[in-house]
């Protein structure tokens, strides 16, 4: 499975997109934890210092100093900070040596910008306090570390993280590897798709049971592939059933008129039933044409193919046409390369199919054209066919035309006989052996036909003849 | 007078083949099932049979095979609405000499049972073929129409074989291409008139009389007339 076009998958799509979401998600929703969060424990901070300074500013100014200890002593995790500073700022009692920076004296609990040095400690800390002051000048001061906020800050930031990436890289692999389960079922998907594609309507695409979105496409395509089967074998049995039922009376109208032809060899009308003849016979070479190639679409089976040595086909093909293009002054060249593999086949329809197909060339090649035959080996062993004419060609926009019954393409003149039946026969020969008909313009002018036994395989090399 | 046996289940086919036949000058007997039609070949006294593929109580391909098992050797013109090349190749294989779809051509139908009536007879295949002043020695591969020696190609010269084998019979485009090239299709009115009219120009110089006729809408005949 090639990266490029797992890339390409929905699922993968979808991934970096819901991996930004989730992040922008996961922030905000950790980021507004640990806002309420902050907010709770600064509040019950708040609480603490307020009491203590509630408690403290009601004792006696002379038991002040022995109830600060007792507090100090009550705080074993040395997270408060208390202080005693008379009116020059001089401490009197507690466990900071000076009044921290921007310390106010209104009541109130601020955060203390500069921190509070506690003493013995290296440097200060982040702390919460309040000052009041106390009568004679003296002022107390009361702070409270917040290094437990700190660490809670820490604690989500640390599982904001760990969370974003345990949750992140487990979901891009996964999402990745869910994406091959889709893509292996639209190969399975494809590959079941490519006969049906190639013209064989009875078959299906797989439905996993698992009745996902899948299922549900391959359902509707299937029904569809339904009606058209139906449709198609409708309109195949209408028209066989046309071909089938006029021939007889058609072969009986025949056979009247050549009765009385036969009666009036020399008669006034012999003209005339001569020429109906002509007509009835060409009707029943259409109808013996249309049933041929519904009778060829519907052979299955290939059992009787031998080994077909197409060179020996081309030869009996240049002895029926050769004279046929002589007559009509058209020079027919032959080439056929040494050792190409013989191919799986019916020698009696390949040599139809390359028969229709210099029949074709020789009924639009003008007086004085050419026609090459060319037998050339395929690159994985297979063999070539390629019918070369420089008559007027055939455009583009005609090339699947041809291959179909009844088309005769815009240059058929009137006076170029034909059902337009007979490349049709061809196609459906190619396709009965699972061979390539391609048609092309030959560089020099001209149409050139080309029948591989290499579906798919083989380029075409200009320069013909 | 030859006498062919007809099998055929539908009336109105029958009635073709029958007054088609007789217009040819041969004596005609019908059945219309298998078990009744296997029961009067084995009988003898035909010199052909033409045989429907489908038949009631025993089919066709059933009846040709008891028959040869029997060892009767009347040449059998297999007659068949599949016009499959399987079942031309299963119609051959059981002991049919020759197979026709249908719906037939009926001068088509009767030329097949002229040919093999004539395959039937004359079981020698004698070496040197003339038809009037034209000689074809099948040893020396040569042709000569009176004194003249004719150079013909080799197509040309199976194609003659063929038509002098069966001179004075009507021979069809199709069969004309089955015996020549062995192959099971319709070429086209173009290529088979096209192969008998180089081998008329060959053939039948403006100074003399012409051998090679062409039967409107049938197909050709070689013969001195």
């Amino acid at each position: 499975m090639k990266l490029g076009e797992l890339s390409r998958v929905s699922t993968v799509r979808l991934l970096p997109v819901y991996g930004v979401l989730f992040v922008l998600w996961s922030v905000l929703l950790i980021g507004w934890v640990q806002y309420d969060t902050k907010r709770y424990l600064s509040g019950v901070v708040d609480e603490i210092l307020r009491q203590r300074m509630h408690y403290l500013s009601h004792i006696d100014r002379d038991r002040l100093p022995e109830a600060m200890e007792q507090t100090d002593a009550l705080d074993l995790r040395g997270v408060m900070l208390y202080g005693l500073f008379d009116g020059a700022g001089n401490k009197i009692t507690g466990n900071i040596q000076q009044i921290p920076d921007g310390v106010s004296l209104d009541g109130e609990v601020h955060f203390l910008p500069g921190g509070a040095q506690q003493m013995g400690a290296k440097q200060p800390v982040r702390a919460r306090g309040l000052a009041r002051d106390i009568g004679n000048g003296e002022v107390l001061i009361l702070a409270r570390a917040t290094s437990v906020l700190d660490q809670v800050n820490t604690i989500i930031y640390r599982s904001l993280l760990w969370g974003l990436t345990l949750t992140i890289i487990p979901g891009l692999i996964g999402g990745l590897w869910l994406a091959r389960g889709p893509l292996r079922r639209i190969r399975a998907l494809e590959s079941a798709a490519q006969p049906i594609m190639r013209g064989d309507l009875h078959q299906r695409l797989p439905i996993s049971g698992r009745r996902d979105e899948l299922d549900m496409l391959a359902g509707i395509v299937n029904s569809m592939l339904e009606e058209i089967e139906r449709l198609m074998s409708e309109v195949k049995g209408v028209c066989d059933s046309i071909a089938h039922d006029l021939r007889t009376p058609l072969t009986r109208l025949r056979s009247q008129l050549h009765r009385m032809h036969r009666e009036t060899i020399d008669g006034p009308h012999a003209a005339v039933l001569e020429q109906a003849i002509l007509d009835v016979d060409s009707l029943l070479d259409r109808f013996r044409a249309l049933l041929r190639i519904s009778e060829l679409e519907d052979m299955h089976r290939r059992e009787g193919f031998t080994e077909v040595h197409l060179s020996s086909t081309l030869d009996h093909v240049r002895e029926i046409y050769t004279p046929l293009a002589e007559d009509k002054h058209i020079t027919f060249s032959f080439e056929v390369a040494p050792d190409v593999p013989s191919v799986r086949g019916d020698p009696n329809l390949l040599l139809e199919a390359v028969s229709n197909i210099v029949d074709n060339a020789i009924k639009f090649t003008p007086a004085g054209g050419s026609i090459h035959l060319r037998l050339t080996r395929e690159a994985q062993a297979g063999a070539r066919i390629d019918v070369i004419d420089s008559g007027p060609g055939i455009r583009s926009c005609e090339r699947d035309s041809v291959l179909q019954r009844f088309y005769r393409g815009a240059c058929s003149s009137k006076d170029v006989s034909g059902s337009g039946l007979g490349l049709s026969i061809v196609a459906a020969i190619v396709k009965l052996h699972g061979f390539q008909l391609r048609i092309v313009d030959n560089p020099a002018g001209g149409a050139w036909f080309s029948l591989s036994s290499e579906p798919g395989g083989g380029q075409l090399r200009p320069g013909a003849q | 007078m030859a006498r062919v046996l007809i099998i055929e289940d539908d009336r109105v086919t029958a009635d073709e083949i029958c007054a088609e036949l007789q217009r040819y000058g041969l004596d005609t007997d019908w059945v219309g099932d298998g078990e009744t039609g296997l029961e009067r070949a084995r009988g003898g006294f035909y010199d052909a049979i033409t045989l429907d593929r489908m038949l009631p109580g025993m089919d066709g391909l059933t009846l040709v095979t008891r028959l040869r098992e029997y060892g009767v050797q009347t040449p059998v013109l297999m007659i068949s609405a599949l016009s499959d090349a399987d079942e031309r190749v299963r119609g051959l294989r059981a002991g049919g000499d020759d197979y026709l779809t249908k719906p037939f051509n009926p001068d088509e139908m009767a030329a097949r049972i002229e040919v093999l009536l004539r395959r039937h007879a004359g079981a020698s295949r004698p070496m040197i073929l003339r038809v009037g002043d034209l000689q074809l020695d099948l040893i020396d591969r040569t042709v000569k129409r009176g004194d003249t020696p004719l150079d013909l190609l080799p197509t040309e010269f199976r194609l003659l074989e063929f038509l002098m084998r069966h001179s004075g019979r009507v021979l069809t485009r199709t069969m004309i291409f089955e015996a020549v090239w062995g192959y099971h299709f319709d070429p086209g009115t173009n290529v088979i008139e096209v192969h008998i009219g180089r081998l008329r120009r060959k053939l039948d110089p403006p100074d003399r009389e012409p051998l090679i006729h062409t039967v409107r809408g049938v197909g050709y005949v070689l013969e001195a007339r």
